[in-house]
């Protein structure tokens, strides 16, 4: 089904993105994520047997999706067509930034929900301990690189300054009072 | 002494985010049975509730328990276990609801302060009189179906603190004891810790927009422009008399900022932010939102429009003052 969101790409940062499709995202994000359950183990045990569910995640505003498995150390990311959402019990759809944003708890899942920012479907206990424990880790731009000390506070400052800009670009509503 | 502002921590990060914002005390639960917000992913270890009072300690905050599941006759270690993790935690006080949990508590761990849980829904002097006696509750918090006369009254009939409900879901059943939630999912409230417990609920998309059902049941469905709410039978939409509509509550928010300073003047204790379910983000502006509400109050000046300011966070984009104006009446 199509969709659209407030708060998606505008057409020339979509052109800009259009390359990231054609570049191992899943090979690198898995190698990401199995680092990050090694120095952030309790990020991952928050999900219980929800570690093993498959999560479609579709950036509303790329031309491709996501099907991440975060089982710890055995987690999985794989890059999949808009369609493949039966390889997902779980089915989240949103804007890119939205959806950064939830990850680094910028922004409410629920306000976001409530507000059509995002659209979900599939098993809601799975998609709540994900969440849940995303939360709880109060993830930055560093922890996906292993960075640390000055070298990951510049980064973080740098991803989140331009993520930031790109946000006031998209206007991308958070579901916030102060962004509306 | 200034009114207190409790609120909600979900998680170690939104009890932190909680208290940085300014909140005087907040509560939250361990990560089981015995706690009434027992969502997947969310709530505190004993490791994690020993590092969280200390933190809110350091900070000048006290930290609540809630322990307020009804416990299960012949499996009641789960609460005397959680009791004694919130004692040893030094914890300020534990929120209660089960006779037997009560009991327990004021028997074997007489140094634990005893809130008695909404989710014990005591409302009349005799009731609150009760627990006060028996178990040594300090305070009740109220269900959210009286109005601010009623609550002054109230206070003036009993000899404990009372909190109230003053941001968030609301319930208009007697809480926790919804025969309709137990009916569609097989679940007491009580028991299992929420009306709709999240392997009973599911969302589908289509055409049309979403659809929410609860144990197979579909119980709303929201268009594409329509604000979404959470996915209760109390705020679902139902076919009756040929017309759709919310025949029970619509999705909307109590927001009581308005009503702070009644409040204190009718001597309630402590205000009470609900949604150890939301995220830490939403736990951060709502308390910096009402602890400025709160400061404006005990220094005499207007209270802040926080209504609008608060807007965007709430169920279906709409708030209400709920039973505190009965203004049906």
């Amino acid at each position: 089904m199509a969709e659209s969101f407030k708060g998606e790409l505008p057409y020339l940062m979509r052109l800009l993105a259009l390359p990231s499709g054609v570049l191992p995202l899943g090979f690198f994000l898995t190698r990401s994520l199995r680092d990050l359950a090694r120095r952030k183990p309790n990020l991952f045990e928050r999900l219980g047997e929800h570690g093993q569910t498959p999560f479609f995640i579709d950036p509303t505003d790329l031309n491709y999706a996501f099907v991440i498995v975060p089982d710890g150390a055995n987690t999985d990311v794989k890059m999949v067509g808009k369609k493949d959402t039966a390889r997902g019990e779980v089915v989240v759809r949103g804007p890119l930034l939205s959806l950064l944003g939830l990850l680094d708890g910028t922004f409410d899942g629920d306000a976001l929900f409530f507000s059509r920012g995002i659209s979900v479907s599939g098993k809601v206990d799975a998609l709540l301990a994900l969440r849940n424990a995303i939360e709880d880790a109060e993830l930055k731009p560093s922890d996906f690189i292993g960075a640390g000390g000055s070298i990951g506070s510049v980064t973080d400052r740098i991803v989140l300054n331009a993520v930031s800009f790109a946000r006031r670009l998209a206007g991308t509503p958070s579901g916030s009072s102060h962004e509306y | 002494m200034s009114i207190e502002l409790v609120c909600p921590a979900g998680t170690p990060a939104a009890l932190r985010a909680g208290v940085e914002a300014g909140a005087h005390a907040v509560y939250c639960g361990f990560r089981d049975e015995t706690n009434a917000r027992n969502f997947p992913g969310l709530n505190f270890s004993a490791q994690e509730l020993r590092e969280g009072v200390r933190f809110a300690h350091g900070h000048g905050a006290r930290v609540l328990v809630a322990i307020n599941t009804f416990a299960r006759a012949g499996a009641f270690e789960p609460w005397a276990q959680a009791l004694q993790n919130a004692e040893e935690a030094k914890a300020d006080a534990v929120i209660l609801a089960d006779i037997a949990v009560l009991d327990y508590c004021a028997t074997k761990h007489p140094n634990l302060r005893i809130h008695l849980s909404v989710q014990a829904a005591a409302a009349t002097p005799e009731a609150i009189g009760f627990y006060a006696d028996a178990f040594g509750v300090k305070r009740v918090v109220l269900p959210r179906v009286l109005s601010v006369e009623e609550i002054a009254a109230l206070n003036k009939a009993i000899g404990i603190e009372t909190e109230v409900f003053v941001f968030g879901g609301l319930c208009p059943m007697a809480e926790g004891r919804c025969a309709l939630s137990s009916y569609a999912t097989g679940r007491s409230p009580n028991m299992a810790g929420v009306c709709s417990p999240p392997e009973a609920v599911a969302y589908t998309e289509d055409r049309r927009g979403t659809a929410a059902t609860l144990g197979g049941f579909t119980i709303n469905r929201f268009q594409p422009s329509e604000q979404a709410g959470y996915p209760t039978l109390c705020k679902g939409r139902f076919v009756a008399g040929g017309k759709t509509s919310y025949l029970f509550e619509d999705p909307t928010s109590l927001n009581a900022a308005g009503l702070i300073a009644s409040l204190k003047a009718a001597g309630v204790t402590a205000l009470k932010i609900e949604g150890r379910q939301r995220g830490k983000g939403y736990v951060a502006e709502v308390v910096r939102m009402f602890r400025r509400v709160v400061d404006a109050v005990e220094a005499g000046k207007p209270p802040l429009e926080a209504e609008r300011a608060l807007q965007a966070l709430v169920e279906g984009g709409r708030q209400t003052s709920g039973a505190y104006k009965k203004s049906w009446r």
